[in-house]
């Protein structure tokens, strides 16, 4: 533990270092310019930067041709700022966090109409969403009707449940549909059952090991 | 699309949920060449298009009663199918489409144009391989087995600007395909 | 993702007739007609008639059979523990265990979970897996098949959150893990995998 904390006091100041320095010999040479200045962009406009560097860095890896990088890069800026709009929209007082519109803007790249991003953000005034916005995204995925989903969550909310909870209620639904259930039973059998709702299975022991970012920044944890 | 011949699909499912387990076979063989079409494009093995059509309607027949609208008995048992396709894909953990086993549609020892036909079909299958299972599922509803969007509607439960959207990257995905392969 | 004349899109799903169309987009109309045509043509294929037929008339199982099918057939089990449990279990794992230094288990922060990527590739001769959450880079998180099944399994400390991920296979083959059921595009014509890490505590 003191040698992580040692680690991340000499990670902090780094975190400040260029962007180039992460993306070199890891992104093409000839878009490192074009995306650094988007990031740039993005630091000034207020919106999280680091999705940006991670897309570039996935295009690297995946060996994307340097335009599609760019495009990418420039396809999440779009949607960070429409995340934070929408943040706006459905109360939050600007500055939005960086947090809650990355956040936002993950749940709309899952397939969540904007609309019902806005219902939770709405029942959510000044707490993190992810949870319950991955949770409908769960049963939206699993080709459930959006706002039947939300509504159900939302109701989880007004019962109490946050967090990793929220998940459970989307996973409780999922597994009484496993049994044979009809998708409309199942809301209804677990919404009746509501705070008490079953906790999802936890990921199994085995050899544990830890996912290092080799890069100096370290991700910010989202509390769920 | 399905010649339909002798009692409609509302009287067959009237009588098998009245007792009669036989005429149930009416459904399958008046549906099974579309499902398995249609499940072999998604999955790329004929193989495992029998097993997920058979296992699809076998629990097909255990839930008929939940069929809302034995009128729209085919989306309903293509929606089975294509959620049956979906669990196979997340079994076999890897996404790809093998074609090993899809057979050619034609012996091509003798006939030019028959063998020109399979080589064609070959390049369309490998193409089609390269599409995200959800695409492909779109592709393959839309054009293959000549669905509406509001029937995919229904089989996918996904709604219409989505699939249209699939349906539309698809193209685009499939023709980029064939032309890197022509 | 090369996007087409939007009228070719139209014609195909009959909004404008094909007529509407100069030649050279025609022919791309055509070209996915053909296409299509092609996988239309029914593959040869056995009935699975007899088949269905045939579960159908099996007879029920009897209850003892049932039983006993119960008995001896593995079951998944959900233990529902405190989360200060698991983390007391993780200490005294720490303490009993003369674990090598690389087979050590890490501690968990505050904002830490525990994730866990299984993923069958038979055959495969290196598996792992590359996220966000080790900035895509290869060679950092291995999976281990370690009796030989061709099932892959890494247990990973993760910060809490949702992070996007795929499988690296024989360090070139990219696959999103579809047990995963959590998926978005990555704006490169594919699909990342999602995970959802949520925190040992609280």
């Amino acid at each position: 533990m003191r040698v992580a904390l040692l680690l991340a006091c000499v990670a902090a100041p780094l975190a400040g270092q260029s962007v180039r320095i992460r993306l070199e010999n890891r992104v093409p040479a000839a878009a490192i310019p074009i995306i650094d200045s988007l990031v740039q962009v993005a630091g000034r406009e207020g919106l999280p930067t680091e999705p940006l560097v991670g897309k570039a860095l996935e295009g690297g890896a995946k060996h994307v041709v340097p335009a599609l990088i760019v495009r990418a890069v420039e396809t999440r800026l779009d949607q960070l700022r429409d995340a934070r709009a929408l943040l706006v929209r459905g109360g939050d007082a600007p500055p939005a966090t960086p947090a809650e519109i990355a956040t936002v803007s993950g749940a709309l790249r899952r397939g969540l109409p904007p609309p019902v991003v806005e219902r939770v953000v709405g029942a959510l005034p000044s707490e993190p969403r992810e949870s319950a916005l991955h949770a409908i995204a769960d049963l939206v995925a699993h080709r459930l009707d959006a706002d039947s989903s939300a509504t159900l969550v939302i109701a989880a909310i007004h019962a109490g449940l946050r967090g990793g909870r929220l998940l459970d209620v989307s996973h409780a639904v999922l597994e009484e549909q496993q049994r044979g259930r009809t998708w409309a039973e199942s809301f209804v059998r677990v919404r009746d059952e509501l705070p008490d709702v079953p906790a999802a299975p936890k990921p199994g022991e085995g050899t544990v090991q830890r996912a290092r970012r080799p890069s100096s920044v370290s991700k910010a944890p989202t509390p769920l | 699309m399905d010649v339909r011949e002798g009692p409609s699909d509302a009287e067959v499912v009237a009588r098998v949920l009245g007792g009669d387990r036989e005429a149930f076979g009416l459904i399958v063989r008046r549906y099974e060449s579309g499902l398995l079409r249609f499940a072999t494009r998604v999955l790329g093995s004929r193989d495992a298009a029998a097993d997920a059509v058979a296992e699809s309607l076998v629990r097909a027949y255990r839930h008929l009663a939940s069929c809302r609208d034995p009128t729209r008995l085919r989306t309903w048992l293509y929606r089975i199918v294509a959620n049956r396709c979906k669990s196979h894909l997340a079994r076999r953990a890897t996404g790809d489409v093998s074609l090993d086993d899809v057979p050619p549609i034609a012996d091509p020892a003798d006939n030019e144009a028959a063998l020109e036909r399979v080589e064609q079909l070959a390049v369309v299958e490998q193409a089609l391989a390269t599409l995200s299972p959800e695409k492909r599922e779109a592709f393959v509803l839309k054009h293959v087995e000549g669905m509406s969007y509001q029937e995919m509607a229904a089989v996918t439960g996904e709604r219409i600007p989505t699939l249209k959207m699939r349906v539309h990257r698809a193209r685009e995905a499939l023709l980029k395909a064939l032309e890197e392969r022509s | 993702m090369n996007p087409i004349d939007p009228r070719i899109h139209q014609v195909l799903d009959g909004e404008i007739p094909r007529e509407a169309l100069p030649q050279d987009l025609r022919r791309v109309v055509e070209r996915l007609e053909s296409a299509a045509a092609l996988l239309a043509a029914a593959p040869e294929g056995r009935s699975v008639a007899e088949r269905v037929l045939a579960r159908l008339r099996r007879p029920a199982r009897s209850p003892v059979r049932r039983l006993a099918q119960w008995l001896t057939a593995p079951h998944p089990v959900t233990l529902r523990i405190r989360p200060v449990w698991s983390l007391a279990l993780a200490a005294t794992l720490v303490l009993l265990m003369l674990l090598p230094e690389e087979r050590s288990v890490p501690v968990l922060g505050e904002h830490e979970g525990i994730a866990q990527f299984v993923a069958r590739f038979p055959g495969a001769h290196s598996v792992q897996v590359v996220g966000s959450f080790n900035d895509w880079r290869t060679g950092t998180i291995p999976l281990e098949d370690r009796d030989g099944d061709g099932v892959w399994r890494a247990v990973v400390v993760l910060p809490a959150g949702a992070h996007e991920y795929m499988f690296v296979v024989d360090d070139e083959r990219w696959v999103p893990d579809y047990s995963a059921n959590r998926f978005v595009e990555d704006d490169f014509g594919r699909e990342n995998s999602v995970l959802i890490v949520r925190p040992v505590k609280g």
